[in-house]
């Protein structure tokens, strides 16, 4: 498209997409930088959680720095600082982007908003290593934290179901826009859900542990999944320039995905004190999840056959397609995990943070990493510095993340077999931890590999919003095409 | 002017290079796709089934309907239905590793050294001196199935290294290996003695014990030889 002459047709639509860009800059840099900033504390807690698992007397006997309080700060600032942030910003570019629509006014409200998010993980993460965590999974942080981030959520989700409705809506605008869309609505529903009940509902009882597991579930199958999806329906065809292969597979996966989504989760306390029919509920939802993520899966597949070489030089493709790899794969692991004949095992075992984490960075988070080379260019009127910087962000997050995949499963499957081994029943406890050394010792050198590729994720983006990056009107590709070496402005950036 | 031009086709040369956004085409999904759905709703549905209990919200035993009861060790009802004599046996022989140094893990002890618990008439008598024998250790001279011994500082005493209910475990397994066969002693049978001797401190000599030699703890058997209560009803499937 650049190669053709600016008809006044086009260049009106340039410059139409431009304002909106412009109109969005300042919020979603803000969240893409302090996300990064909190991705990059969490993966340096991730590196020191795993270490105290193998070698507790590591960084010595001070309460802080124990197992207990790192590890839930470690993926709190995962969820919260990084995922939740990061996941605002792309939104709110993608649905300004999708609708046509500039961000008109209420752009401090979002700062503010930004702002006040982060000030309440801060302390609600201070909280968490001073020994004040409610030891509930992911909601670990002090109840003061919750309204105040809830309502920063929704000064962001309003500004987007706003757009959402001013908007022409043409046939097939749905694939990207709806699930952002939903993420706005299913944030705020979960969140709130889970808070009300377990913080606020007095004598919950053993129902409690079953929402919290609910809660996770939701928050990973209704906020990351959605969000990510609407970025990789958005970009892989922008990146690629091929449409989205059926319009009617995009509509089962959204639609099931969003029925399924809030019954799963009891399932994680299968045989447990809970009435037996909300864990076999959940277990058949999570089972019955593969189709929606089936589903995803063929259409990217089909979107993109042909169109692989574009992997090898656009970063956003190159990012967005390995995390969308990664939602069948969270997908198997979450059937693997709920279902009665593989779950009896893997239940409570590294498997279970093995999924947390291939949902939320495997898929997640490399999707997003891809959404941020797209974004930041068109936001910050620079490109990207360097390709070595990119490449490297890429091929340790790669390595490190299926690292901590294939470790954790493993890792599971040993723990659980030594769990249920009959004749396992009478040995010390601390030996069946001491048997999963290996693998944690494997998972502390994946998280220094993603702690490493995040530094340099986390400078090469602080150049970007400093407007320090390359002056030029060629995006950075990772190599080029053969066949497009003379045309080194490719539109695939 | 010129030099803004060119600085302007810069900044929105991001924004210029995009394609365009296009419409979803309309390939239908392939068939064998719907096949391969179909057998994972199958799996999901096998989730449901039998393991909702009936969809009733007293009910968190996944297997309640399950046509071939409950698989787990004890119909999946907790510790009270597995067999508690099994499980202080099995318990004992891993407990009896503590004995076994001296005793020997075939229980027939060392000639002249350490008296056998095989076939010993102080293992399978009365459970009040079996009790305060480990509870409190022995000393002196000892008879054991005929022979004498006297080991140099006797038998240590294990009551305060050990709980009630793994001394009750230990002993129960002695009893019942090796051919003998004795009644189960329970938790609160070696609770009792520990509550009727709360002053000793001393260990015991053959003489002191003599009083308690076929004398037994009274208590409930609960199950194993000679159990005093029925065993539970198996529950319901």
């Amino acid at each position: 498209m650049q190669t053709s002459p600016a008809t006044p047709d086009t260049q009106a639509d340039d410059l139409r997409r431009a304002a909106i860009d412009k109109s969005v800059k300042g919020p979603v840099l803000f969240l893409f930088l302090n996300g990064a900033f909190w991705l990059m504390a969490s993966t340096i807690l991730g590196v020191l959680a795993a270490v105290k698992q193998f070698a507790p007397d590591f960084l010595g006997p001070c309460s802080v720095l124990q197992y207990g309080r790192l590890q839930p700060t470690h993926v709190n600032a995962l969820v919260y600082g990084w995922g939740v942030q990061a996941g605002l910003g792309a939104m709110l570019w993608i649905m300004a982007r999708r609708t046509g629509q500039e961000l008109k006014s209420g752009k401090s409200v979002l700062m503010v908003a930004a702002v006040f998010w982060n000030i309440a993980l801060t302390l609600g993460l201070l909280g968490i290593l001073g020994g004040r965590s409610t030891s509930m999974e992911w909601l670990e942080m002090p109840t003061f934290v919750w309204p105040v981030m809830l309502a920063s959520f929704l000064a962001f989700a309003w500004p987007m179901a706003s757009m959402f409705g001013r908007a022409f809506r043409p046939e097939g605008f749905m694939v990207s826009t709806w699930y952002v869309l939903g993420a706005c609505f299913w944030f705020p529903w979960v969140f709130l859900s889970a808070n009300v009940a377990l913080h606020c509902l007095p004598g919950l009882g053993a129902l409690g542990a079953g929402i919290n597991a609910w809660y996770v579930h939701a928050l990973i199958l209704l906020f990351f999944a959605p969000v990510a999806l609407g970025a990789s329906y958005y970009f892989i065809p922008k990146v690629t320039g091929q449409p989205i292969a059926s319009a009617q597979l995009a509509k089962l996966g959204f639609w099931m995905l969003a029925f399924l989504g809030g019954w799963t989760g009891m399932q994680h306390y299968m045989g447990g004190p809970l009435p037996a029919w909300m864990p076999a509920v959940g277990a058949a939802s999570a089972v019955l999840l593969l189709i929606p993520v089936g589903v995803v899966g063929l259409n990217h597949h089909l979107t993109t056959l042909g169109k692989h070489s574009l992997v090898a030089t656009s970063p956003t493709l190159r990012f967005v397609f390995f995390g969308s790899l990664f939602y069948p794969v969270s997908g198997a692991l979450l059937a693997l995990i709920s279902n009665f004949s593989t779950g009896a095992n893997l239940q409570f075992t590294q498997a279970w943070y093995g999924f947390q984490i291939v949902a939320v960075y495997g898929f997640f988070s490399m999707t997003l990493f891809g959404a941020i080379y797209y974004i930041v260019p068109r936001l910050s009127g620079c490109e990207w510095l360097s390709v070595r910087l990119i490449r490297n962000h890429f091929w340790f997050s790669v390595y490190g993340i299926a690292a901590i995949v294939v470790t954790s499963l493993v890792a599971g499957v040993q723990q659980g077999a030594d769990l249920n081994h009959p004749e396992m029943w009478d040995q010390n406890f601390s030996q069946l931890a001491l048997n999963l050394r290996p693998y944690l010792i494997a998972r502390a050198i994946a998280w220094t590999l993603i702690t490493w590729s995040n530094f340099w994720f986390l400078v090469h983006l602080m150049l970007m919003v400093a407007g320090l990056g390359r002056r030029s009107s060629a995006p950075t590709l990772l190599a080029h095409d053969h066949e497009d070496e003379a045309l080194p402005n490719a539109a695939h950036a | 002017m010129n030099t803004d031009s060119t600085d302007l086709d810069r900044l929105h040369a991001a924004v210029r290079r995009e394609k365009a956004d296009l419409e979803p085409g309309r390939e239908p999904a392939p068939l064998w796709v719907m096949f391969l759905f179909m057998i994972i709703a199958i799996v999901a549905g096998g989730q449901l089934g039998p393991m909702t209990g009936g969809w009733s919200f007293s009910v968190s035993n996944p297997f309640s309907l399950a046509r071939h009861g409950d698989p787990r060790p004890g119909g999946g009802a907790g510790a009270g239905a597995t067999d508690p004599f099994q499980t202080a046996m099995k318990k004992g022989s891993s407990g009896y590793a503590v004995c076994g140094g001296c005793h020997q893990g075939s229980g027939t002890g060392i000639p002249g050294q350490y008296p056998p618990l095989a076939g010993s008439e102080w293992v399978n008598g009365g459970t009040e001196r079996l009790i305060r024998v480990v509870q409190h250790g022995l000393v002196g001279q000892v008879t054991v199935a005929g022979q004498n011994y006297n080991f140099p500082g006797g038998m240590q005493p294990f009551g305060a290294a050990m709980s009630a209910g793994d001394l009750a475990n230990v002993l129960t397994y002695i009893r019942n290996t090796w051919g003998n066969e004795g009644t189960m002693i329970t938790k609160e049978m070696v609770e009792k003695v520990r509550k009727d001797e709360s002053a000793r401190a001393k260990q015991w000599t053959q003489a002191e014990l003599e009083s308690f030699a076929s004398a037994n703890v009274p208590g409930e058997i609960p199950a194993g030889p000679g159990a005093t209560v029925a065993a539970e009803a198996a529950p319901a499937k």
